[in-house]
């Protein structure tokens, strides 16, 4: 047994940067080829472990790869080389509410997009309540979503997602929602799955979020991993770097 | 087999997206499911006119059941037809217009083209049950014959699953599928026998005698199509009252497992690359 929720050993990404593509079977056969394209490594060799039951943030400045990390972790893109194994149930979270039906109710909405996470019907019914508590829309709930304002669209996405209840929870910037209330009552979420000993991968560009909630961090610059370890030093080392450049 | 179970597993999910396109098609409408029927009704009520009063079409009278009613005998064909060409065009899309979910969640991307032949499959029930009571006032006996209709139903569906499985997935690529499929679609009703008896097509067929000197004749090619035996099945079934030769089944059982199969083995080798192709 090993004591790390998640290993990232050896990954690298590549997409595909097209200069030319034939989307259409005509220009695929007038052009004799579906596609002109070059290699962009997204990712490079990067390498490192997740402790369990620790609250670990990824960070980085804009296109350093991290959502791209983020996504391999969610099981949504695959490495091109190199493996990702986690032990234990995972949930990723980088969309709220993605999956709604805008005609359905709210209700019937718990249900669809708690089985498009994974939950059993059993499991949604037993946490409703929990959800439509958390989420704060109960006297809409069996209103079309199409009717709710975007607040309460998106409260009720993250109640659902947050009550997945997996071992390890992948979230991407989702903190950014809601008013200041329900902010912190996502934050108190995140610390009660701390001390349920659970592991948190968060991705954020606010540095205070970072420092006030992971223990342990990552800093990946240009696809290529430059520190890992203790979040304070990392921290540190990345806002230097900035500092720096200007 | 691995692929089947993990597949199982999101059994649910694929039940509530069903559930989701079901609940959400007819919403907000006065008349709700009973739409479903409209589409049906109103070209069997074209094409009985065209085809029946006009071009006087006389399909042979259903033996045993001595049924001779054009628009019920031409329901039988048309319904399974209109399954088949609601899935195949709702399912080549069902990927692209799920990009977004596809993008963000992790599932069983399965579930997307399957949950749409459930759907359809849901309406096409109604609508058979509809047809099923027509025919019984009509005076054809097929209360015994159901549990074979629902196999053929079964089968069709299958049939229809792996296409769109394979249909799903070209559309990611070539977005022309979409467009494609809907042209096809309106030619191939006229290449099977929903509208004419396949009698019409032997008698063509021995007039012109073997094409080009070859021993192919214009029924040996009429026959590849899969749909002309589906739709003969369910003629039997539900408008002659008779048992289907055998071979029949055997030939809608092997297209139906034969692209099922393909449809697996396509999405499988495509499904990890979708987040990024789409």
């Amino acid at each position: 047994m090993t004591d790390a929720a998640i290993q990232v050993d050896h990954v690298s990404k590549s997409f595909r940067m097209y200069k030319e593509r034939n989307q259409t079977i005509k220009s695929a056969i007038m052009r004799g080829r579906t596609s002109v394209h070059e290699d962009f490594w997204a990712l490079k060799d990067v390498t490192f472990d997740v402790p369990v039951g620790s609250t670990f943030g990824l960070i980085g400045s804009n296109g350093s790869g991290k959502s791209t990390l983020l996504k391999c972790l969610a099981n949504i893109y695959y490495p091109t080389t190199g493996t990702i194994t986690h032990n234990g149930r995972l949930a990723a979270m980088l969309e709220v509410g993605s999956g709604f039906h805008s005609e359905l109710s709210g209700k019937e909405n718990i249900f669809l997009n708690g089985s498009i996470l994974g939950m059993s019907k059993k499991e949604v019914t037993r946490k409703f309540d929990e959800i439509v508590d958390f989420s704060g829309v109960e006297q809409f709930i069996d209103q079309p979503v199409k009717n709710y304002s975007s607040g309460m669209y998106v409260r009720l996405g993250f109640a659902i997602a947050i009550n997945v209840d997996p071992d390890i929870l992948v979230v991407d910037e989702v903190l950014a929602v809601g008013d200041a209330e329900f902010q912190e009552k996502c934050f108190q979420k995140f610390r009660d799955f701390k001390k349920m000993g659970k592991t948190v991968v968060l991705v954020s560009h606010a540095m205070s979020t970072v420092e006030a909630m992971c223990d342990h961090a990552a800093w990946i610059n240009k696809g290529t991993l430059m520190a890992v370890g203790e979040a304070a030093p990392t921290i540190a080392a990345y806002t230097q770097s900035y500092g720096h450049e200007g | 087999m691995h692929y089947l179970r993990e597949a199982f597993a999101s059994r649910e999910l694929l039940a509530n997206l069903t559930l989701r396109e079901i609940r959400g098609k007819y919403k907000r409408t006065v008349f709700g499911q009973l739409w479903s029927l409209a589409n049906p009704l109103a070209l069997m009520v074209i094409y009985t006119l065209v085809f029946s009063l006009i071009f006087r079409i006389k399909p042979e009278p259903g033996s045993p059941s001595g049924l001779n009613v054009f628009a019920l005998w031409l329901l039988c064909g048309l319904l399974p037809w209109t399954f088949l060409a609601t899935v195949l065009t709702n399912g080549t899309n069902a990927l692209v217009s799920n990009a977004g979910l596809i993008q963000k969640v992790a599932f069983s991307r399965i579930v997307l083209p399957l949950s749409l032949v459930g759907s359809a499959g849901y309406n096409w029930l109604f609508e058979m049950a509809v047809l099923v009571i027509a025919l019984s006032i009509a005076g054809a006996f097929v209360l015994p014959w159901i549990p074979l209709v629902l196999v053929i139903m079964v089968v069709l569906a299958i049939f229809v699953a792996g296409l769109s499985l394979m249909l799903a997935i070209a559309n990611v690529y070539f977005r022309d599928t979409q467009y494609f499929i809907t042209l096809i679609l309106q030619m191939a009703i006229y290449l099977a026998p929903i509208i004419y008896p396949v009698s019409m097509v032997s008698k063509v067929s021995k007039d012109v005698g073997g094409l080009l000197g070859t021993p192919v004749t214009l029924e040996g090619i009429y026959l590849v199509n899969p749909m002309v035996h589906f739709v003969g099945i369910f003629r039997n079934l539900l408008y002659d009252n008779q048992f289907p030769p055998p071979a029949e089944w055997l030939i809608c059982l092997a297209w139906a497992f034969g692209s099922f199969i393909a449809g697996l083995a396509v999405f499988r080798a495509n499904e990890k690359r979708l987040a990024e192709a789409l």
